[in-house]
């Protein structure tokens, strides 16, 4: 390379550089950052250049080999210029066809990038919502510039602000246009980077000054400062000449990770070649100017990244911080004034000196100028880098940018600032990222890192992986912070363990503050962030763990135990039953399933099945143990006889009496445990017949009405008393109940009353709330729908109601109408599929606006009248025709993490209909409580305690729908166990509050030997269904039974989690025998 | 000379001075662990920390590392300086209980009990040897190894330093009594000093039973019991 002895020759070596190129060629580019290269990206490159050689491209082709490009989720990824084609995720094979195409300039469509959200392809990378809602003042150098070639940057235009500067011959001018340009630091601290070169700059020293690129970057989650110093090394030597000219410091440091091999090796090469330039040392560019920069390697400690260790390392010392001041700028390295900016800030330089001082802080908000970079990891759907102007919010970035959450599971988090920084919850996302509102919230910025956390994610755990990093990290030197970390960390895995107390709350606030106080660097003052910020703002998720010994998230595994069992309301052992399966002891698995469960076989229909969303197979990647089939495949084939439940004597000769109010799951439940208990119990329901939702609303073909009757017949024995036809309110009131010698009412009325649409007009003919609809049929067997029906809602019930339409005699058309999409329906997911699969269509994304009428005697015919209620329709004189809807698209995200649906303006259509069911969620029947002193909500629901099931009424007790809202029959039938446990407490004159204990698995049973073949060929088994035709006809139940070698081969996947807590090691097998044979 | 205001009042101290020194030519208690008149401050133990500055940028600051400096507000016995300095002495309490230093210190504080996991340590890395042996005695025998949790102080590779000159000055300073009780491995002391010097039981294996001339030393005591 021959050296540059003039401002001019920079500038004439650009013009040929530009010249020689012929930007309309087409050129692949191939992004080979650290995420590149992990990916696969060489090999990329390999097919690449073959595939150019061997069809002799080189002419009508470029190849340009860069750092990340961001989207790190998307790697391998080509980029196809100039049209900017983005191809995600590509393998050989494709990159061989890109060549191909790119050199005929055509783009190939089916390998282009899929929006999720609504199913379309981009094909131009700048329309991705990924790249098109961020700024990308500095990432968009890495697309543009091959690391280890001098020239690529230059011609791009690198250098070239170096000579101007140069030109321009003012020092003092180049701190002042950083100062106003509002530069802060990126690092974290955010101190004005012209404020500190004009520090430095009036610093005097006769042996030189010093400037520090610290690339020392350790945060887990966080590798933005990589990407830079990889993808584009000559930014940050471009940066760091500029900023020795204006405060005269004559040496340069880029202090860097051993960890970053790729980028020390840019950095290596991109110094050698500005040298040999005469970029770098001796005589700049003939100007008389001399700097020169050299790479230092860390070391590896994170404390290292602080400035005063990072100095000592730097000198060759042990990196431990000390006490400032005096500061570095006072004294540095070697005792000399030194200033310490961040790659990032370094990387804002040549932009500053580029747009000018004005445009750049044009960007950003007041006092935070500019974008910043950051790596968006975690539970999101695109992770990667991205740079958006300060003061974004939190929730553009996560939502807009990242796409939002992966899974179902809503996104509850967000940590920023790495372990020295703090969880924001989802309530706040509001928030604009810069430095003062993170710092008011209890975060940092930090260097950038944010790492995005769901339902699925436990605080408690994040706190203590962060405090187990720092406790390592800590330099040791300060007693606070090494034994404060030690300490926080050790609470932390107590009460990760379930052995944490309140107290321990206090003394971990207590602790976390001191050590923020009185630690000497910044570690240490910012190591108690990740504890505070997650005790202020999840405070209830400690509790839990505390006071309640749960783990919401299951992450925590002490608590959690078997997954399965925990996730279950019922605690059933689920994992026990599974293993007695594969045994083939299937009375031994009825036993298991019954004591946990009076309605096992309910359950192994309609349960929601939370065993299953927790199963470790499923989370981690698989495909569930499919639970609830192998609990069908028990009941079906066990009769219930064989389970004796355990019954206690009652107490002497005084026998309590207790009233249950409703007898559907909650009330019969807690009936039959109350009478175990020994009471007598006298179940009051309003209906004819005990079942409640179970008979009146759930419909036959996936519940049928014989097997909820015998199994509720076993629960009624001779302790139990049926008023059946006998209302609260209409009959009898807790009162008289009182008077007649109840010593305490347990209340479980359920929710069975439609919420309207409040829209005018429902009251009309041919419209139906859900409920009146499914009980008409289910009770009485009366049809309400005909012709084209049309159900709003997404919930069960609107599934349900559709189902049982379209199986009704009349009906033509059945259309499912729902305000999101039909991801986001709270349904479960096989319902709805199995609702399309019988025919009904779905329209998602649309609300209802209006419902016409037309004039009722057009409408009078043979067929109105069957569905019609007198009543009504003598008053109305007019019945439903059609329903008008407007067009949503999805909007921001609303409190529960769903992104509201917001109306289109002018997208209103029409569907013509012949019944209208409306089923958008229940509430209870619950107005005549409050008129018994009982308080209520706005939903209508009861107030109770959470933890005792009390209300604000003493001896009276309430829980299922009546408390909760809709919701499934396995937290009815818990509801109902938990009452009878609390009763029993209340009349003994006990604490009402039972002490919590974890339930881990206790009982070891023989895992079964499953060979690696089988494993590797096993799948989830489905249990087999009705043909949708012969289905849509009639009742019958849809879902078959499992066969005895499904059910076997099912029972063989499971994980066996519990033999984490059972088997105690490997050689104890003659001991663990001699306990499967006690359980036995 | 430079003024400034300690706990209200103004007063003024020789350049050069730290707030520590200061304070207590004027009167003003500091406790410290890690700080000793001829060694060079070193700021580990955080027992000396003060309050500096006002209103929301008022911060604690370790006294015997902070120079004075002109017009600074410094408050040696606030609240906040208080509650730190309990703190500081109930997790000293809790990893080195047997030390008559730190038992005074909490006592003095009015602390009763600790609240966390007992543990028996018998060094708080307050560093107080490793600056003796080199600025006083001119050994540099011993130093810092590790960091975090893992952070101790010895020779290198554990074995006897040739620079010992079995001088006993670390035994001397040190406030949790590590050093003196090393003896039970002469090999891996750091000096090995009472082991080496004092020759009465040397016979004896192990030394197990040897008495120490720092006798009585609760370290060694629990030592034995474990």
């Amino acid at each position: 390379m021959l050296k540059l002895s003039s401002i001019n020759e920079l500038k004439e070596l650009q013009s040929v550089l530009f010249d020689a190129s012929d930007e309309s060629i087409p050129c692949i580019v191939i992004p080979t950052g650290t995420c590149g290269q992990a990916s696969g990206a060489n090999d990329l490159i390999r097919v690449a250049k073959r595939e150019i050689l061997a069809q002799g491209l080189t002419k009508k082709l470029r190849l340009r080999i860069t750092g990340c490009h961001g989207f790190c989720q998307m790697e391998p990824s080509v980029l196809v210029e100039p049209r900017r084609v983005f191809y995600p995720r590509i393998g050989l094979k494709e990159m061989e066809r890109i060549v191909e195409a790119a050199a005929k300039d055509k783009v190939l469509t089916d390998i282009l990038f899929v929006d999720q959200e609504t199913g379309k392809t981009i094909e131009r990378q700048d329309d991705i919502p990924f790249f098109s809602k961020q700024v990308r003042r500095l990432l968009s150098w890495n697309e543009k510039v091959d690391p280890i070639r001098i020239y690529d940057y230059i011609k791009a235009g690198g250098y070239s602000l170096l000579s101007k500067v140069l030109a321009k011959g003012s020092a003092v001018w180049v701190v002042e246009e950083v100062r106003r340009s509002g530069l802060r630091g990126r690092g974290g601290g955010g101190f004005p980077t012209g404020l500190k070169w004009e520090l430095l700059a009036k610093q005097t020293s006769n042996g030189g000054k010093f400037l520090v690129c610290n690339a020392d970057e350790g945060d887990p989650g966080a590798y933005m400062d990589r990407s830079v110093l990889e993808g584009n090394p000559h930014i940050i030597i471009e940066g760091m000449i500029i900023g020795a000219f204006g405060t005269g410091a004559t040496e340069g440091i880029v202090y860097v990770r051993n960890e970053y091999p790729i980028a020390i090796r840019h950095l290596n090469i991109a110094i050698k070649q500005a040298r040999e330039l005469g970029l770098l040392d001796e005589d700049i560019l003939g100007t008389g100017f001399s700097f020169d920069v050299k790479p230092v390697k860390g070391a590896g400690a994170f404390v290292c990244g602080e400035e005063t260790a990072l100095i000592r390392s730097i000198e060759g010392k042990v990196g431990e911080p000390r006490q400032r001041p005096p500061f570095p700028i006072q004294k540095g390295i070697d005792g000399k004034p030194t200033a310490i900016n961040n790659v990032e800030t370094w990387a804002n330089i040549p932009l500053i000196f580029r747009i000018g001082a004005e445009e750049f802080a044009k960007i950003g908000t007041e006092n935070n100028s500019g974008t910043k970079i950051f790596s968006l990891v975690g539970k999101i759907k695109n992770t990667g880098l991205v740079e958006v102007p300060m003061g974004t919010t939190i929730k553009e970035i996560v939502y807009d940018i990242g796409g939002g959450p992966v899974g179902k599971a809503k996104i509850k988090a967000v940590q920023t600032g790495g372990p020295s920084g703090g969880c924001i919850p989802a309530n706040m996302f509001d928030l604009p990222v810069d430095y003062e509102s993170l710092a008011d919230a209890g975060s940092i910025m930090g260097s950038g890192g944010m790492i995005v956390m769901d339902e699925n994610t436990c605080m408690v755990d994040i706190a203590r992986y962060f405090m187990n990093f720092l406790k390592d990290e800590s330099c040791g030197k300060c007693f606070t912070c090494r034994k404060g970390t030690q300490r926080m960390y050790e609470i932390l895995d107590d009460i990760s363990r379930g052995e944490g107390t309140p107290g321990h709350l206090d003394l971990l606030k207590e602790l976390a503050e001191v050590v923020k106080d009185t630690t000497m660097c910044g570690l240490g003052q910012t190591a108690s962030n990740p504890v505070l910020s997650t005790l202020n703002y999840f405070i209830d998720e400690y509790r839990r763990h505390v006071i309640d010994k749960k783990c919401d998230a299951f992450v925590c595994k002490e608590l959690v135990g078997a997954p399965c069992q925990a996730g279950c309301p019922l605690d059933t052992e689920v994992w026990r039953y599974v293993a007695l399966i594969e045994k083939g002891k299937y009375e031994e698995a009825y036993k298991v399933i019954r004591d946990a469960n009076p309605f096992p076989s309910v359950c192994a229909r309609v349960c929601g099945r939370k065993c299953e969303t927790r199963c470790n197979l499923g989370t981690s990647g698989g495909q569930a143990i499919a639970i609830r089939a192998m609990k069908r495949f028990i009941t079906d084939r066990v009769d219930p006889s064989v389970y004796k439940p355990t019954r206690t004597v009652p107490r002497g000769k005084d026998v309590h009496r207790i009233a249950v109010v409703g007898a559907g799951p909650a009330g019969l439940s807690a009936a039959h445990y109350l009478s175990l208990l020994g009471y007598k119990v006298t179940l009051i329901e309003a209906a004819d017949e005990p079942g409640g939702m179970l008979i009146s609303c759930i419909p036959a073909y996936r519940l049928p009405q014989d097997v909820t009757r015998k199994e509720i017949k076993l629960l009624l024995d001779e302790n139990i008393t049926l008023r059946s036809g006998t209302a609260l309110g209409r009959d009898i009131t807790l009162d008289e109940l009182f008077k007649d010698g109840f010593e305490a009412v347990f209340l479980a009325i359920g929710a069975d009353k439609s919420w309207g649409l409040s829209l005018e007009g429902e009251d009309t003919q041919g419209v139906y709330p859900s409920m009146q609809f499914l009980k008409a049929f289910n009770l009485r067997g009366e049809e309400l729908a005909k012709g084209r029906v049309c159900i709003v809602g997404g919930g069960n019930s609107a599934v349900d109601a559709a189902r049982v339409a379209i199986r009704q005699k009349k009906v033509t058309s059945v259309t499912l109408l729902y305000r999101r999409t039909s991801q986001e329906m709270p349904a479960y997911a096989e319902e709805v599929e199995a609702a399309l699969a019988e025919g009904i269509r779905l329209q998602t994304l649309v609300s209802p606006t209006s419902i016409r009428y037309i004039k009722a005697a057009e409408a009078e015919g043979v067929r109105v009248e069957t569905f019609v209620q007198p009543v009504k329709i003598d008053a109305r004189n007019g019945r439903v025709a059609d329903i008008k809807c407007v067009r949503n698209k999805l909007g921001d995200v609303d409190s529960s993490g769903r992104r509201r649906p917001v109306p289109i303006p002018g997208t209103e259509f029409t569907i013509a209909l012949d019944t209208l069911i409306v089923a958008i969620g229940e509430r209870p029947d619950s107005d005549c409580l409050a008129s018994m002193g009982l308080e209520l909500d706005k939903g209508g629901r009861l107030r109770v305690d959470a933890k005792t099931l009390c209300t604000n009424r003493k001896g009276v007790f309430a829980g299922g729908d009546l408390v909760t809202g809709p919701n499934t029959v396995v937290n009815a039938i818990a509801a109902g166990r938990k009452a009878a446990r609390v009763i029993d407490r209340y009349i003994c004159g006990k604490e009402l509050i039972e002490p919590p204990k974890v339930q881990l698995p206790s009982v070891f049973i023989e895992p079964a030997v499953v060979g690696d073949e089988e494993l590797e060929d096993a799948e989830r088994v489905e249990p087999a269904t009705l043909d949708a035709e012969s289905r849509k006809k009639n009742f019958a139940e849809v879902e078959r039974q499992l066969s005895v070698e499904q059910a076997t081969r099912e029972a063989r996947r499971c994980l066996r989690c519990d033999l984490e807590f059972t088997q105690r090691s490997e050689n104890e097998d003659a001991e663990c025998a001699g306990v499967e044979e006690k359980s036995v | 000379m430079i003024t400034l205001k300690i706990n209200g009042l103004d007063v003024s101290v020789e350049k050069g001075s730290t707030l520590l020194e200061a304070a207590r030519f004027l009167g003003f208690p500091i406790p410290t662990l890690c700080y000793m008149d001829g060694l060079s401050p070193y700021g580990a133990c955080r027992l000396c920390v003060v309050e500096i500055g006002e209103g929301a940028k008022a911060k604690l600051v370790s006294s015997c590392t902070y120079p004075s400096e002109e017009g600074l507000k410094v408050r040696t016995a606030s609240s906040r300086v208080l509650r730190a300095r309990r703190m500081i002495l109930e997790l000293l309490l809790a990893s080195c209980p047997q030390s008559k230093i730190i038992q005074d210190l909490a006592a003095a504080h009015g602390i009763r009990r600790q609240r966390f996991k007992q543990e028996y340590e018998d060094c708080i890395l307050c560093g107080l040897c490793v600056r003796m042996c080199e600025e006083q005695m001119m050994g540099k025998a011993i130093g810092f190894r590790g960091r975090g949790e893992n952070r101790s102080i010895g020779t290198p590779f554990d074995i006897k330093s040739d620079v010992c000159r079995l001088c006993g000055g670390c035994m001397y300073v040190c406030p949790a009594c590590q050093l003196r009780c090393t003896y039970n491995e002469p090999e891996k002391a750091i000096c090995g000093a009472c082991a080496n010097l004092s020759p009465p039981c040397v016979e004896k294996e192990q030394f197990n039973d040897m008495m120490c001339y720092m006798d009585p030393c609760v370290a060694c005591e629990i030592k034995k019991d474990k």
